[in-house]
């Protein structure tokens, strides 16, 4: 067992960081959502659109700073479609969020092609250089694994505290899931149920529209079609596991992107053992720890509930 | 009320906007279906000399897709192949990409209602869905890309498998330093565990020492996956020279080796160094899959398409060299040349 050594560890868990913070981004914008009453299944075709926005712009631009703040705009113009179906028009959450999945990658890929043709390469933008942190980069394994990377890797880890402070110790996260909960009981209250619905809307487009740059400008230099490869579902499936909570949602996160990255090394380490085996083992860790942790408080009440005002 | 009927004005808005999507392309099988003008221009021309019994008749192909068109690598290059090969034989062009497994029959099918003459399947996972669809449709035409099925209306187009796995081996058991080689897989096709194994044995003649690692992304798009596996095993295990069978996961793999120097990959299966400049490609084993369909498409306009596999290989000309970097030696270049004309002669491969 030569290869369980110092510089495997690192490598391993560098990876795991880098292969969970898209999700962690994307499982984000979910939480926020669904805490207002909306399930957003569309996390999926958002990140489509927000990858290709992200790409674009830092194609044309050659800065990828400017393609993640493009990546969000692009996500929230994607989420607005759904936000007024099912908050304005009190249509069904799913439907809507599956139409989006269907509807935005097809719009990517329409895009990508009128602008790009099909060449036999792919186009290639700058990527995002990271950003060390002096000092407490130099410490030995924790250093590199925890500090150096892109400034969004570091953004959505402090993203987590500060949700959770926001949730659970300020009155506006309290009114933000009062809508989650009990839309009634937060409109009598005084709080504007459709504002809020909206504004947890726009949050999760951002966020996933983010996630998915993330990947054209952070992780790779090209877009091509396919490239969230279903991320958005296991950020989906990450705020159930994390139950709602912030900390929670960095647990799926981080165990999804560890096991995904030990599948990987496996194969590599043992190429006789059937990959479609080691394939599996991020999914069989979700299924076991839902199992054996289970869902005994469930999500926000009104979760994926359209909200009528004048409804008794 | 009001909003109930606000509700189904949307809904028909945005049928009507993917309907409008479709009708451009012709056809309503899905979304992002789209038809080059190129080829339409090109397509009442009949080439040159020979004389067509309906020259008349305007021939359609249509290709179904997995991946996207425009992935860089595998999409590309087969979907660029059916429009060259649709140009010089005068055929219209369709396409349909981005399905899923699920939906790679009902494509095919309401292709062949839509009256197409000739389906084009680029790969070994669409085997089973093209022979159930073309049991019942025997008028249409079927080409099935790495197939082994021969029937009435389907013909197998395939590049030899051995044979490329055994160029790209033997390139780069003379560029390894390291003596690690790696190989990455989209998915466990047929077609792609013969490469692996013949890519090894190609490695393994010219220089015994080497040892071979491969890992499956289980997709043929997921390019940061790409990117992962080559770092895991350029630090984990000193892989310096990669190949790999998953389109644009290769492009991913290409961006972690970039990253490090002297680590190189070779590209396929189009020539990847003659549009692009790169420090990591060092050379591409090229499939012609544009000859071989043009095959197909003369045995469709005189009437004796099935019952046949078209093979590609090296003596055909279907596989090729394709261009070198600089950072592939003269010495290495004219070794590598000298097994490549005992590849072609069978004389290399055991």
């Amino acid at each position: 067992m030569d290869f369980l050594n110092m510089t495997f560890l690192q490598e391993l868990l560098l990876s795991t960081v880098r292969m969970a913070t898209p999700i962690l981004i994307v499982a984000l914008a979910e939480l926020y959502s669904e805490r207002a009453g909306q399930v957003n299944i569309g996390l999926d075709g958002i990140m489509a659109f927000g990858a290709l926005a992200g790409f674009m712009v830092c194609y044309i631009t050659g800065n990828p700073y400017l393609g993640l703040l493009a990546g969000a705009a692009g996500g929230i113009l994607i989420n607005m479609v759904y936000a007024f179906c099912t908050i304005t028009l009190g249509a069904e959450q799913i439907v809507y969020g599956m139409a989006i999945n269907i509807f935005a990658p097809a719009i990517a890929s329409f895009i990508y092609k009128v602008y790009f043709g099909i060449s036999s390469t792919l186009a290639q933008a700058t990527l995002m250089t990271p950003m060390p942190i002096p000092f407490l980069s130099k410490i030995p394994l924790i250093g590199p694994v925890f500090f150096k990377h892109t400034i969004i890797v570091y953004i959505a880890y402090l993203l987590v505290p500060l949700s959770y402070i926001f949730f659970q110790k300020t009155k506006a996260g309290l009114n933000f899931r009062a809508v989650g909960e009990y839309p009634k009981a937060a409109e009598s209250l005084g709080i504007n149920v459709v504002k809020q619905k909206y504004l947890a809307c726009i949050i999760c487009g951002a966020l996933a529209g983010v996630g998915g740059a993330y990947l054209t400008t952070c992780y790779i230099s090209t877009y091509t079609d396919g490239v969230v490869s279903g991320r958005g579902f296991i950020a989906l499936s990450a705020v159930i596991f994390g139950r709602w909570m912030p900390g929670g949602v960095l647990i799926a996160a981080l165990l999804f992107g560890f096991t995904d990255a030990l599948q990987l090394r496996l194969q590599v380490l043992s190429s006789q053992t059937p990959y479609q085996l080691l394939a599996m083992i991020p999914y069989i860790c979700t299924l076991f720890v839902l199992a054996f942790f289970g869902i005994k408080k469930a999500g926000p009440k009104a979760n994926g509930k359209p909200y009528f005002r004048e409804e008794r | 009320m009001r909003k109930k009927l606000l509700a189904i004005a949307m809904t028909v808005a945005m049928v009507a906007s993917l309907a409008g999507c479709g009708s451009k392309a012709n056809t309503n099988t899905s979304s992002n279906t789209a038809t080059p003008t190129a080829a339409a221009e090109g397509s009442t021309e009949t080439s040159g000399s020979e004389t067509t019994p309906a020259a008349d008749k305007t021939y359609k192909v249509a290709m179904i897709l997995d991946s996207s068109i425009s992935d860089g690598g595998w999409g590309a290059a087969c979907y660029n192949a059916m429009v060259s090969a649709a140009e010089d034989s005068g055929f219209e062009t369709l396409y349909t990409d981005g399905l899923t497994t699920a939906d790679f029959t009902s494509s095919i099918r309401s292709y062949c209602d839509l009256g197409i003459d000739l389906i084009f399947a680029p790969g070994n996972q669409y085997t089973d869905a093209v022979k159930e669809v073309a049991a019942d449709y025997p008028d249409v035409k079927f080409a099935l890309l790495n197939g082994t099925v021969e029937t009435e209306n389907i013909v197998s187009i395939l590049p030899d498998a051995q044979q490329i796995g055994y160029m790209a081996g033997a390139l780069a058991g003379l560029m390894t330093k390291t003596g690690k080689l790696g190989f990455i897989g989209g998915m466990e096709l047929d077609t792609t565990k013969a490469k692996l194994a013949n890519y090894e044995a190609g490695a393994k003649a010219v220089n015994p020492a080497v040892e071979v690692f491969s890992a499956y992304a289980g997709s043929f798009s997921d390019s940061a996956k790409g990117k992962e596996i080559a770092d895991s095993m350029v630090s984990m295990n000193d892989v310096d020279v990669m190949f790999g069978d998953a389109s644009a996961v290769d492009s991913g793999a290409r961006e972690a080796l970039a990253n490090y120097t002297d680590r190189f990959d070779i590209g396929q299966p189009s020539d990847i160094l003659a549009t692009q400049k790169s420090e990591v490609v060092i050379g591409s084993v090229v499939t012609d899959n544009a000859t071989m369909l043009k095959l197909c498409m003369e045995d469709l306009k005189n009437g004796t398409y099935g019952n046949k596999t078209i093979y590609g290989n090296l003596s055909n000309g279907s596989l090729s060299v394709g261009t070198f970097s600089d950072k592939v030696t003269d010495d290495i270049k004219t070794k590598y040349l000298e097994y490549i004309e005992q590849i072609k002669d069978g004389s290399f491969i055991k």
